[in-house]
């Protein structure tokens, strides 16, 4: 069977861009660049240079009983060579982050294979064999994705999502794992990402434009776009609302079960 | 003790405030008449890290900063989200107005200034405990609502004049 998936109802740019992040062909526009050594020393699993710790010898060295399973599907490159899970974890700030937990669970799911998502209130967790892990926080810092000012990298400690930004723009972090130069304009991270001091810093560039934050964020909000204005967003999480609602409590259906039962269904 | 007639004004930036900031807008506030006690509020910042892998090692928070107030050096241990005054009843519309003239001139964003009753008037079972258990020696009523339950009243209360 084959069809086009339509990935998130709605009308307005909120849902636009909620369906640009989920559709693996559409192209995030990539604003910043950083070396591959600052994210590796960034996410703090393993030192710069290093080589991959591994959990199980490669593959093709193993020994497998016949599973058809297994020629079927294609293993990531991380699960080839056998080395560790590992995560990257992002906090978003209710001020029109780029991305929020759910955005980001169905943008993983969607973008990327071999993934494990873990979705809470203010934090979203992407958990991924570490060779992977590194490519893909590429992509999630240098797009479109990320603003240095707005989406925190944030192993623990991670409350601030719901805080009034600070006076530069900030998110809350208790542990203040990214800076602001106020000469420069420039946010840097000075900490990895469970709050260990890192050797340099490393610079994530200068933060989005609050007007242009409103045009590609994926949260509604009253004072951008609010749920209200999108008629079709609301009109599907109604019906999968009422669905659910009818489904769980059988509505309709027991009662004609329990009608049989008592006989009370001639 | 004799009963005054005094109440709270609550200072709401729109945005968390930096050392500096706090500092300009306390000691304005200082010089305006009919100022009772101020209470700092915000979201409290650590020292040093309290879990994960990089526990135990010092924050350095750029927040949590030696602020000079009237002179005297009061350290902040939060990151200043809002400002309680408790102000003398007469004083009260004078100082509003002041108020919202100097954070005019200090803020470049949006703030609200509400008036009514935002600290705690009555001594509770925390209080009386902390006597009982000797946390806190010769309690003075006026901190009623004003300390942290869990904490000593001499590691946040600072007297200024």
């Amino acid at each position: 069977m084959s069809y086009k998936p339509q990935y998130t109802p709605g009308e307005t740019k909120i849902a636009q861009n909620r369906r640009n992040h989920m559709d693996p062909d559409f192209e995030m526009k990539k604003i910043r660049n950083i070396n591959d050594e600052d994210i590796v020393s960034v996410l703090g699993h393993r030192n710069p240079g290093e080589n991959y710790k591994t959990v199980h010898p490669p593959l093709d060295e193993m020994d497998f009983d016949e599973d058809l399973m297994k020629e079927l599907v294609d293993p990531i490159p991380g699960a080839k060579q056998g080395t560790r899970t590992r995560y990257i974890q992002f906090a978003d700030s209710m001020y029109n982050a780029p991305a929020h937990p759910y955005d980001r669970a169905r943008t993983y799911m969607s973008r990327f294979r071999g993934v494990d998502t873990g979705t809470l209130s203010g934090r979203q967790v992407i958990e991924i064999r570490e060779l992977d892990l590194e490519k893909i926080s590429k992509t999630l810092l240098e797009t479109e994705f990320f603003d240095p000012a707005k989406t925190g990298l944030r192993g623990a400690t991670v409350h601030g999502h719901s805080l009034r930004l600070d006076e530069n723009g900030l998110m809350f972090d208790a542990l203040q794992r990214y800076v602001y130069n106020e000469k420069t304009g420039r946010v840097s991270y000075i900490k990895d990402q469970v709050g260990r001091p890192l050797d340099a810093p490393v610079d994530v560039g200068e933060p989005m434009d609050e007007e242009h934050l409103k045009e590609i964020t994926t949260i509604y909000r009253s004072d951008n776009v609010g749920i209200r204005e999108d008629k079709e967003a609301l009109e599907a999480v109604l019906t999968i609302h009422e669905s659910r609602t009818d489904g769980g409590y059988g509505l309709g259906v027991f009662k004609n079960d329990l009608k049989a039962k008592l006989g009370d269904d001639k | 003790m004799e009963p005054i007639k005094a109440i709270d004004v609550k200072i709401f930036p729109h945005r968390r405030l930096k050392p500096g900031t706090s500092e300009k807008i306390l000691n304005e506030l200082l010089e305006l008449e009919g100022a009772i006690r101020f209470l700092v509020n915000g979201e409290s910042l650590p020292n040093i890290v309290g879990y994960g892998p990089a526990r135990g090692t010092s924050v350095n928070h750029p927040d949590r900063k030696i602020i000079t107030v009237k002179g005297k050096k009061v350290e902040l241990l939060v990151s200043v989200g809002e400002i309680v005054v408790t102000i003398k009843q007469e004083n009260l519309e004078e100082f509003v107005a002041e108020t919202k003239n100097i954070l005019e001139k200090i803020l470049n964003f949006g703030f609200d200034v509400k008036i009514g009753l935002f600290t705690r008037t009555k001594t509770t079972v925390s209080d009386y405990l902390k006597l009982d258990y000797g946390i806190e020696e010769n309690f003075d009523p006026s901190l009623v609502g004003m300390v942290d339950p869990k904490t000593n009243s001499k590691e946040t209360v600072k007297l200024i004049r």
